[in-house]
């Protein structure tokens, strides 16, 4: 049994919690945030990327829509190398009313979101891939952001001001008395040790999972409804700014370029369990055509992988979201003392990762008024690290990098230009990570061979390092393809399914990676 | 009919046994490829039956026990083995040793144990039997080699044969270019065919090895020169043996050129780089088809035709967005599209799409139902259906015994 103690335990290591910790360790207190598995590897890395401008809620939420536009500047600059500033259009397509634009203009004026009309030859000069049937184009501030760079950032900011991060630390029990949170119990997955980690105050940050922590905490009946959506990456950047339908927020609205590739969002389906989400195939095609909608031939480009996540729906029977002074409806608080008599406890929920900063700032000060120790949040003005540089992320910057080590080091991943320099300085930061922990940080097989040529090479560095052995390395090698699996087999068409087809004769044929010796138990992290 | 001309679509294994066999027994041949054919993505031995789903000692003995709609049950043992001969005598002489009747067991680049029926000279000194004892060596600016992985995994299996064999690790400071930290194993492979390279690579190897041991070397000894890897075995003083490696495969390539020229000299017409786009039929007897060239069209009239482009891999046979396959050259009818094509278990049966395909008769002429599409289109490889080519080791067999078939039943006018 490990003891620690701290006088704020996070729950929860996606944007939400990530943007807690760090609050709270800026303001000086000691803090451990704990996440069952990797950070930012729940809804926070499960989404299209979308560095929201506020556009898309200027009729339909307009606190959200200048909360968004507020945070967007400044996640832009706190989270420099996670953020690209692509710059978005919203367009509307020939099924489009244009009726909604006209509302659209004046929900953008009255929320101070910067939104520009431009000529439709503009338009196509900037995105020329375009429907070209659409009747009116608007230029709004989107960008796209990495989920998981930005999660770390805000993790290694935490950790820089003294807070613990712990991935793979699942809670399984909370201690209250006397009507207050006392301490939270998790066990290490990677390790099977149990953790008591003694707390003065707990915010429970768990997202879709959040009613389940707080029943730990005797607080039942914290309904958090999983919205399932899905997602598709295309293998290119169709478009290079973000790219909205301008209607009242509905599925496949969205297309954003993120990375090397452009994503396609979303829909919106009410789930039962967060932990198994489907990607069906009805909602596939719907992606596909709505694609099409904004990008003619987008059904025919060639889709590399699909994902859904869990929105956090918050449905409290008991108590409406209390402080709704600072609160939009996109984001809510929990106050347990209030609503259940258990005090040092705040669940805070919902909300949306472009104002995941401002969140964590009212759940933040909110404790500090219930400790009656006020602080002043700090997190909007230092850049987080890596990012003090102010310089924002290029789609071209690994080109750039490699430009300068191509002599010196080996790529491993062709396809993300991923080097082994990269790969072996991930492995030892984090010697028990799987694959896909790395993958999340690296970007190891996300391209368009998904794994095809990287994935063997990886387990054979792995090895080489001696961070693992050889039964190890090769079940993380089963678990990676086992895994990229998931989000390749709903979307596999054309092109991909060639791929795939060329994947499975190198590892199935050329490698027989089935009649590998077989581990006395299944690696499942 | 004196001298028929025969168009092969595909330049794999398939197209080009078929071609060979075309040319040997006197037709003119006319051979399309839209690129360079499959066998470089291979691992370049000949596989007959790997697993069928259980290990494979006999793959000869085990056809018949396939089920029905297995191309080896069409195909037939006997057309295996006259292929497999025909491939070793004729083709490829010295390339390739072994026999079709009886699997060996070879390491791959992850260290699994993997049955083939011909394997190249260089590879068969790397059987996997009670008691061998190996030392897995490679150079270490060769990224798609891991001789900790491949020996900690040999180490680790049981073998066939019931027993264990000894293998260990070793790696070595050699770029395939001066200066190169991240060097191809074609690379490597264009730098083994001369001399003084090969010198420099012993003289590395040469230390790390102990006396019993053989030496697995990645696949990469010599493209060109066909006993680099002897002249380095002697350089060693140690028994050696190569282990394919993913694409690009040297081996792979090794059989390919021999195949390719022995085409070229015997001048038969390669038209690379051609994409056939269309095609002409007059009822069930197909005329001509039309290559999509640069800038133009090209028609070619011939007597016969063999559809030898392989499947999902080469993108002969095609899935759009709604889920619907289509072979993309003729638009023949296909089988094997029950529903589900694709499932979410990777680790569970191999996926079914994976097996869809035309269905051909004996001489495999193209079925729609009982009745043959075009009487003078023959099928060959890849696209025929049945197979989990990559799961059972099959596709290499398949597609030499399935050509040789069609060449001979052009050739005979056999039914």
């Amino acid at each position: 049994m490990r003891r620690l103690s701290a006088d704020v335990v996070v729950i929860g290591g996606g944007a939400t919690g990530a943007g807690v910790v760090r609050d709270v360790a800026m303001r000086g207190y000691s803090a451990i945030l704990v996440d069952r598995a990797d950070l930012a590897q729940g809804t926070t890395g499960r989404y299209h990327g979308l560095l929201h401008s506020g556009g898309r809620y200027v009729v339909s939420d307009p606190r959200s829509a200048t909360e968004c536009a507020e945070e967007n500047a400044i996640v832009t600059r706190i989270h420099a190398d996670a953020v690209e500033r692509t710059g978005g259009l919203f367009v509307v397509t020939p099924a489009d009313d244009l009726e909604f634009s006209d509302r659209f203009l004046r929900g953008a004026i009255d929320t101070k979101v910067p939104v520009e009309e431009i000529s439709l030859a503009e338009a196509f000069k900037r995105e020329p891939r375009l429907n070209p049937g659409i009747q009116r184009a608007f230029a709004v501030q989107d960008g796209s952001v990495d989920g998981w760079q930005m999660v770390w950032g805000a993790a290694n900011s935490a950790k820089n001001y003294g807070a613990q991060i712990l991935t793979y630390h699942e809670v399984v029990k909370i201690d209250t008395a006397d009507g207050a949170v006392k301490a939270v119990h998790c066990v290490d997955r990677k390790t099977g040790e149990d953790v008591a980690i003694e707390a003065g105050f707990v915010i429970n940050a768990a997202g879709a999972w959040s009613g389940r922590i707080a029943a730990m905490a005797d607080c039942p009946d914290v309904e958090v409804v999983p919205g399932r959506g899905i997602m598709i990456a295309m293998n290119h950047r169709l478009v290079n700014h973000v790219v909205n339908r301008c209607v009242y927020p509905a599925d496949g609205d969205i297309i954003v370029p993120v990375h090397t590739v452009c994503i396609i969002g979303t829909t919106d389906v009410k789930a039962d369990d967060p932990d198994h989400l489907s990607i069906p195939r009805d909602e596939v095609q719907k992606m596909l055509d709505d694609g099409d909608l904004l990008v003619p031939g987008f059904r025919e480009a060639r889709a590399v992988h699909a994902w859904a996540g869990a929105r956090p729906l918050v449905k409290d029977a008991r108590v409406s979201a209390t402080d709704t002074r600072h609160m939009s409806r996109g984001m809510s608080v929990l106050d347990h003392a209030e609503r259940d008599g258990v005090k040092g406890l705040l669940t805070i929920t919902g909300g949306k990762l472009t104002t995941y900063r401002l969140m964590a700032e009212h759940v933040v000060d909110q404790m500090c008024e219930q400790l009656g120790d006020p602080r002043p949040c700090r997190t909007a003005d230092e850049a987080v690290p890596k990012s003090e540089s102010g310089a924002n992320y290029l789609v071209t910057h690994r080109l750039g990098e490699r430009e300068h080590d191509r002599l010196d080091d080996q790529v491993l991943c062709e396809c993300e230009l991923m080097t082994k320099k990269m790969f072996v300085e991930a492995l030892d930061e984090q010697p028990r990570g799987s694959f896909d922990d790395l993958r999340r940080q690296l970007r190891l097989g996300m391209g368009p061979c998904q794994g095809g040529f990287c994935s063997m090479r990886a387990t054979g560095v792995a090895l080489e390092t001696g961070h693992i052995d050889i039964d190890r390395a090769t079940e993380l090698l089963r678990l990676f393809l086992k895994n990229r699996w998931i989000g390749l087999w709903p979307i596999l068409h054309g092109e991909q399914l060639r791929q795939t087809a060329l994947d499975n004769w190198m590892f199935h044929s050329t490698l027989n990676i089935d009649h590998l010796p077989e581990s006395t138990q299944e690696v499942a992290l | 009919m004196s001298t028929p001309h025969v168009v092969v679509i595909g330049s794999g294994l398939a197209g080009l046994t078929a071609a060979h066999r075309l040319m040997a027994g006197g037709a003119r041949v006319t051979l399309v490829t839209k690129g360079l054919g499959g066998l470089q993505l291979s691992q370049g031995t000949i596989d007959v039956l790997g697993y069928a789903p259980g290990r494979v000692e006999r793959p000869l003995e085990s056809l018949a026990s396939l089920p029905a709609e297995h191309p080896y049950r069409t195909i037939g043992a006997e057309a295996v083995a006259t292929a497999l001969g025909y491939l070793t005598d004729v083709v490829v002489d010295d390339l390739l040793a072994g026999e079709a009747a009886q699997n060996v067991w070879l390491p791959t680049a992850v260290g699994a144990v993997r049955p083939t029926a011909l394997a190249q000279p260089s590879m068969l000194g790397g059987q996997c039997v009670r008691g061998a004892r190996f030392v897995i060596v490679g150079p270490k600016q060769l990224k798609d080699f891991h001789p900790a992985l491949i020996a900690g995994n040999l180490a680790r299996t049981d073998l066939p044969d019931g027993g264990r064999l000894d293998a260990r690790p070793a790696s070595f400071d050699l770029p395939g270019r001066d200066h190169e930290v991240d060097s191809s194993g074609l690379t490597y492979a264009r730098a083994l065919d001369d001399p003084a390279f090969r010198a420099r690579f012993a003289a590395a190897v040469k230390p790390l090895v102990e006396p019993g041991e053989s030496v697995g070397l990645p696949g990469i000894l010599g493209l060109k020169d066909r006993n680099a890897w002897r002249a380095l075995q002697d350089l060693i003083g140690h028994p050696i043996f190569e282990i394919p490696l993913p694409p690009p495969s040297v081996p792979g390539m090794r059989l390919n050129e021999t195949l390719t020229n022995g085409l070229k000299a015997a001048r038969a017409r390669f038209i690379l780089g051609s994409k056939v786009v269309g095609f002409a039929a007059d009822g069930d007897v197909l005329r001509s088809v039309t290559l999509g060239e640069a800038g133009r069209q090209v028609v070619i009239a011939a007597d016969a035709f063999v559809l030898a482009a392989g499947g999902f891999e080469s993108g002969a046979l095609d899935m759009d967005s709604y889920g619907v396959v289509t072979d993309t050259i003729f638009g023949l009818p296909l089988v094997g599209l029950d529903a589900p094509l694709i499932h979410g278990d990777y680790w569970g049966a191999a996926q079914p799409v994976f097996a869809a395909g035309v269905a051909v008769d004996s001489s495999m002429r193209v079925l729609d139902g009982d009745r043959v599409v075009y009487a003078n289109l023959r099928a060959a490889g890849g696209v025929l259906a049945g197979a989990q080519r990559w799961q059972e080791l099959s596709g290499d067999g398949i597609a030499a015994a399935s050509a040789v078939i069609a060449a001979d039943s052009i050739l005979g006018g056999r039914a």
